[in-house]
Order: structure tokens, then sequence, then C-alpha cells
């Protein structure tokens, strides 16, 4: 009934667990080979770089074939309703043939499939948008347009078109709110019930989901997803900082400096009290994502603090706060050398190794490039030629 | 779906012996947290903040901080910081090894970029190179890289090539995702080619006597992209030229293809097609130039598709019974 096969997607998660049990030895050989007879995943496989230039140029075919009859066809644009059903039409015809494919070659997460299911409902929102009468607001495209991305995400499970549902969604709060006088004052604490609950949901799927497990299987990454930027919005909302320039940015004439706002003795309580509670619920419930995204929202509000009340210059404490962050991570290197309430610092096989060992180089690089002293620094003018165009000669 | 669901599911299955099943469940409940990664990143991000911090303080503040003071105090921490990554310093050999502290390669980048730091100071204040400026970019490239090979750290090699490479007058900021470089001028643009491929001569050479063979992909990284990026910029701006670059181009990709292919290296794959139909692209523009738009758009298409066939077939094969063509 979905665009993937459930059955495999489940069992590529079974089979996965098991293969981290081989690789501690807790299972045989004979053991891994029945579980993978007796789970199969048919899926064409994948590989990350692979996906990203299968994905860049099916979007560039697509965006062509879709630019090819609108150059020919210059009727297409005459008036809305006439570019609206271009777009629905054009849009279906892509989902029929992602759908060919992905059955024909056994797609999953290659790219190709990607491309067609984002193409797909960029088409038809934008589409379905067109038969909308003009001067609507945001937030009433917004919600007309959530449907669809609704149905789209249980049809595919794609995680992209899970970004781009929440964020519709967000935006549709997000405007809807300012149509109220109040609106301002009540956005941050909307934001933070919204996103509050939209973790609770992300974190018990079973509420909108039935059948749990297999299910639940098809909507990993999305889930995933949700958690990370329920969390990532719901700090954001009750930072003092975002919430002090976000009502700048809001009032009607924009002032030069951002005023101070209601409740600022709240809202310096929420900038850090909300990441020591991820802290808190993270290492407690050794919860890898809460403990992440304490840690930078920590770092958030520290950066908050000395937006406004600079005690030290800049680059003091850029220094200070690098020097605690040295600090805290060397003494937690030493005090876990031997494992203490649960927590190790021996890698396991959870660890991104191999993410880390690239971001680890191209952070050395970037660092490296901004303190370089400028070669070119005493660039001297004159002794340049003209290329090609009309002219020609030294000046 | 957590180990619990999938034990409860290969019970089921008769896979696991109840023993078996205990035994895992056992160790799923005693599973220690792994914070690794999360204190090492930590220590990264606090390096790097300590770098810019007293990069900024130098520039910020050189007039009211005695000189002096402040360039021994910097290189009183360079040096701390050397000599404790060579006080746990692994023993020389040409494969693979690790610091014998947990800190030694923090420690090293630590102590590499205070180094960058005291040269751009001293640079700033005292103009140590005159206006050799070449050799303040030559200088760290001198010793990033011999201490690269000795500690074994991976970064430092990044570092190293990276300072190289300004040494020829581009500037790379990965981040930033461009390189912040005068592609018209001629003598760059031959200069930075030149080093790529002497890069890539020397990577491919250590890699086949075997020195540190694991830092072969990130010497191929670098200098293919600059590479890539240099031809690019001759094919866009040399029109005498236009021909050789072309050439240069497709040899490029080719090379690379040829590479991500035998070693199953996919990134370099992508760089290859990527790069490449920039090129094929700037040349169907610059000397098809067809009239009306129709042309372009089935350019687009025809090549879009023929892209993703070949990058389809490049796909990790699987046993598959199931597709069908």
């Amino acid at each position: 009934m979905k665009a993937y096969n459930e059955q495999w997607i489940y069992n590529r998660e079974i089979v996965g667990q098991a293969e981290r049990w081989y690789q501690k030895q807790m299972l045989t050989d004979a053991q891994i080979t029945a579980v993978r007879r007796a789970y199969p995943v048919n899926f064409r496989q994948t590989n990350g770089f692979l996906e990203i230039g299968l994905f860049l140029f099916t979007t560039v075919a697509i965006l062509a074939c879709y630019l090819l009859p609108a150059s020919v066809y210059s009727t297409l644009f005459s008036d809305q309703i006439t570019y609206g059903v271009f777009n629905i039409a054009f849009g279906a015809g892509v989902g029929l043939v992602g759908r060919w494919l992905i059955n024909r070659r056994l797609f999953y997460r290659n790219g190709v499939d990607n491309a067609f299911v984002v193409m797909l409902t960029g088409f038809l929102a934008f589409g379905a948008n067109q038969f909308l009468p003009n001067g609507l607001s945001v937030a009433t495209h917004c919600l007309f347009t959530l449907p669809l991305l609704l149905i789209v995400l249980w049809y595919y499970g794609d995680t992209l078109i899970a970004f781009f549902t929440i964020a519709v969604f967000y935006a549709f709060v997000f405007d809807g709110l300012l149509k109220f006088s109040w609106g301002n004052e009540v956005l941050p604490f909307v934001m933070m019930a919204v996103s509050g609950l939209l973790y609770l949901l992300a974190r018990k799927p079973d509420f909108i989901l039935s059948q749990p497990t297999i299910r639940s299987s098809y909507y990993t990454d999305p889930l995933n997803l949700a958690q990370w930027l329920s969390l990532i919005v719901l700090a954001a909302s009750g930072n003092y900082f975002m919430v002090r320039e976000l009502n700048r940015l809001l009032l009607k004439p924009r002032p030069q400096l951002a005023p101070e706002i209601m409740w600022p003795g709240l809202f310096w309580f929420l900038t850090f009290a909300i990441p020591t509670l991820y802290l808190w619920q993270g290492l407690q419930k050794k919860d890898r994502m809460l403990i992440i995204l304490g840690v930078l929202s920590w770092i958030g509000a520290v950066i908050t603090f000395h937006e406004y009340k600079a005690l030290v210059p800049l680059n003091t404490a850029l220094t200070i706060g690098g020097l605690t962050l040295i600090g805290i991570a060397v003494g937690g290197i030493q005090l876990l050398r031997s494992p203490k309430n649960g927590f190790m610092d021996a890698p396991d096989d959870d660890s991104p190794d191999e993410f880390f060992i690239h971001t680890e180089t191209i952070a050395a690089i970037q660092a490296a490039a901004g303190t370089h002293p400028d070669a070119k620094h005493g660039v001297r003018f004159g002794g340049g030629d003209f290329g090609g165009g009309g002219s020609e000669g030294k000046y | 779906m957590s180990p619990t669901d999938v034990l409860n599911e290969l019970g089921k299955h008769d896979i696991l012996s109840t023993d078996q099943q205990a035994k895992l469940a056992d160790y799923e409940r005693a599973r220690l947290f792994s914070v690794h990664w999360e204190l090492r990143s930590m220590l990264y991000l606090g390096i790097l903040l300590v770098s810019s911090g007293l990069g900024l303080l130098v520039y910020d503040h050189f007039d009211q901080i005695g000189h002096t003071a402040l360039l021994v105090a910097i290189a009183a921490g360079c040096v701390a910081s050397y000599g404790f990554a060579w006080r746990y310093r692994p023993k020389w050999t040409t494969a693979q090894t690790q610091s014998r502290s947990t800190f030694g390669d923090y420690a090293l980048i630590l102590a590499c970029l205070l180094f960058l730091t005291l040269e751009g100071y001293a640079q700033y204040q005292y103009n140590l190179f005159g206006t050799r400026y070449g050799l303040a970019t030559l200088l760290p490239a001198l010793l990033f890289l011999p201490l690269a090979y000795r500690f074994d750290h991976r970064g430092v090699v990044g570092m190293g090539l990276t300072a190289l490479i300004s040494w020829v007058g581009v500037t790379v900021r990965p981040l930033e995702l461009y390189f912040k470089t005068n592609f018209f001028n001629q003598k760059t643009v031959f200069s930075a080619i030149l080093l790529s491929l002497v890069l890539i001569g020397v990577a491919f050479l250590l890699k086949q006597r075997r020195v540190k063979a694991h830092f072969t992909d990130t010497y191929l990284t670098i200098a293919s992209n600059l590479l890539m990026v240099a031809l690019l910029g001759g094919l866009f701006n040399f029109d005498e030229w236009r021909i050789g670059f072309a050439f240069g181009l497709l040899s490029a990709c080719l090379m690379l293809d040829q590479y991500a292919r035998r070693e199953q290296s996919f990134l370099f794959l992508l760089m290859s097609v990527v790069y490449g139909y920039i090129g094929v692209t700037y040349l169907f523009y610059h000397y098809i130039h067809p009239q009306g738009d129709t042309a372009y758009y089935w350019y687009f298409i025809l090549t879009g598709i023929g892209v993703v066939y070949y990058l389809i077939s490049q796909l990790p094969k699987r046993d598959t019974p199931h597709e069908s063509l």
C-alpha cells in the first residue's frame, strides 16, 4: 500500500541489530546467515556520496522536463488556473514515474527516489496553491498545504518531506499567531507548547500509528528528525536573545536596537533552565539527543548572556569559553576512563567514527585557514591583462 | 525498534536459543553508554575557541599588552603543547599509530594553531618576513607536514596541505565552500595545477610505499578539489588555453573516476561527475550556444538522465533477484 516495501524496512532494522551483535561475537556465523535469510532486504544498496549525485542530477533532469513544455507553450502561464493545472498534472506525472522506478529498480533512499518525491511534492503544492485567491496570508497557504505534505509523508516516509512538513507547520503556527494583537507576546509560549507536544508525539508514535513495531520502522528517520527539530525550536523559543531579537524584527517600524521584552526575568530563567533540563534528562535517561542539544543550548545560553551582559571583551570570552570546554572535556575523559554510573569514554558501535574523522579534518583546516597570514597582503596594482571581451592590452 | 523487540522477534523464529536470548538481554541491559565522541567534539570546539580568542586578543589588544609579554605567553603555550604531544608520541612506524595519551592529538593541534597565531602576530607586529609573504605560509607547511607524519595526525595533514596551497595564492576555507582565490590570474591557475599534481603524485607514491597509507584520501580530497577548481577557472577565463584546460579537465575526471571505482571511494566519483558536468555544460554553452531555450532544456534532460544512469550503475551490487529492468 505504501511506496516502499514495509516488510523489508522492518527486516533491515532487525538485520542491522543482529549484525551489531554479530560484530560483538554474540551470534555465530550460522545464526547471522539464518537471520539474513529469514529477514530478506532486497532494496538496492546505496552510498552517501552517490546519493548526493543521484539526487542532484535527477533534480536537474526533472526541472528541465518541467521547463521544456513551459518554454514551448507559453499559454501555460497565461492565468493562474491553467498554471495550477499544469503544475499538478506535471507533479502527478513525476509521482507516477517515481513510483514506477521505485518498484522496478528497488530504490530506497538512493537519491533518485528522494528527488522524485521532493519534486512531486513541490509541483503539487505549488500547483494547488495557484487555485487559492490572491492576498491570502502565509498561514492560510501553509494550512492548505499541510494535508498534502502529510499524505506524501505517510506514503513515502521521506526525511526531507518530514522536514518540509514540520517547517510548514511551524510557519502556520507562527504566522497565524501574528494575526492577533496579542500574538507577539504569546508567540514564544505557544511555540514552546507546540514543540513540547510535537516532541511527545514523536517519542510515542503509537498515538498516531497502529501496529507499532512494523509501521514505526517505516517512519524511524522522520520521527527522529521531528524530535531534533522540536527540541531545537523549544530551546530557541525560550532563549532570551531569540525572543528579544525576533520581537524587534516583528515590530513596525523596526527599531535599531531591540527593546526590552515583557517578562525578561522569565526568559532569562528559561534561557538557562531549558538547557539544564535537557542535560539533566539526557544524562538521566542516557539519551544522546538530549545530551548533545543540552550542551549546545547551554553554549547558546552563555553566548546570549555575553551578548547582553558582556563582562569581558569577545576575545577574552572566547578564550575563557574555550578553556572551560577543554577543562570539562578533559575532566570528563579522565573521570570516565573507568566506566561510572553506566557511562564510559571508550567508543562503542553507536559512535559515528567516519563522520567524526571527516569533521575533525574539516574543522582543523577551517581553523588553520582562518589563522593564516594573508599571502596576498602586499598586492600591487597594475600589470593585469584583460582577457576576452572587446578590449585588449595592458592598463 | 529496541534490541528487546529484535530479541523477541528472533526468538519467535527459533534462531536464538533461550540461553542466548537471556545472555543478549543481559548484555543490552548492562550496556554502557559511550560519550566518547561527544567529549572529543567538546574538546575540539574548546581548542578552536581558544585559538580564535587568542587570535582576536592579538589583533585587538597588541597596543595595550606588552608585545614581548604576549609573544612569550603564546610561544610558551605553543611549546608546552608540543612538549606534551612529544612526551606521549607514538613509536615511529609507517603504519597507522596513535598517541600514547588520550590528549596527545589534541595537544598537537592546539600547538599548531598557536603556532599560526604566533606567526601571524610576529608578522603583523615585527614584519618578520618582510615582503616575502610566501614564507609566512610555507613555514607552517614545512613544519606541519613532518609533524603530521611523526604523530600520525590526519587533521594536521589537512592543515599542512592548506598552508601549502595558500603558498601558491589559493585560499581554502572548506566551511565557506568556495575558494577565495583570483582564478583570473594565469600564474595562480598554473601554480595551483602544478601543486595539485605534485601533491597527487606524492600521495600515490607514499601510498605505494605504504608510508601512512591512510593519509592518501586526505591528500587526494584536498589536491583533487584544488586541481578541478583551477582547471575550471582556466577553462572559464583563458580563451587561448581553453582546449588545453578542457583536455586537462577530461583527464582529471577520468583519473578520479578510475580511482573511485578501484577503491570504492565514492566521494571522488561524485567530484569527478560534478566537476566534469560543469565543464561540459560550459563548453556546450560556449561553443554550441544554440538559439532559443528548447535546446538547453533538452541538453539538461538528456545529460541529467545520462549521469543518473551512470551513477546508478556504480551503486554497490547486491544479490537482488526481485529487481527487473
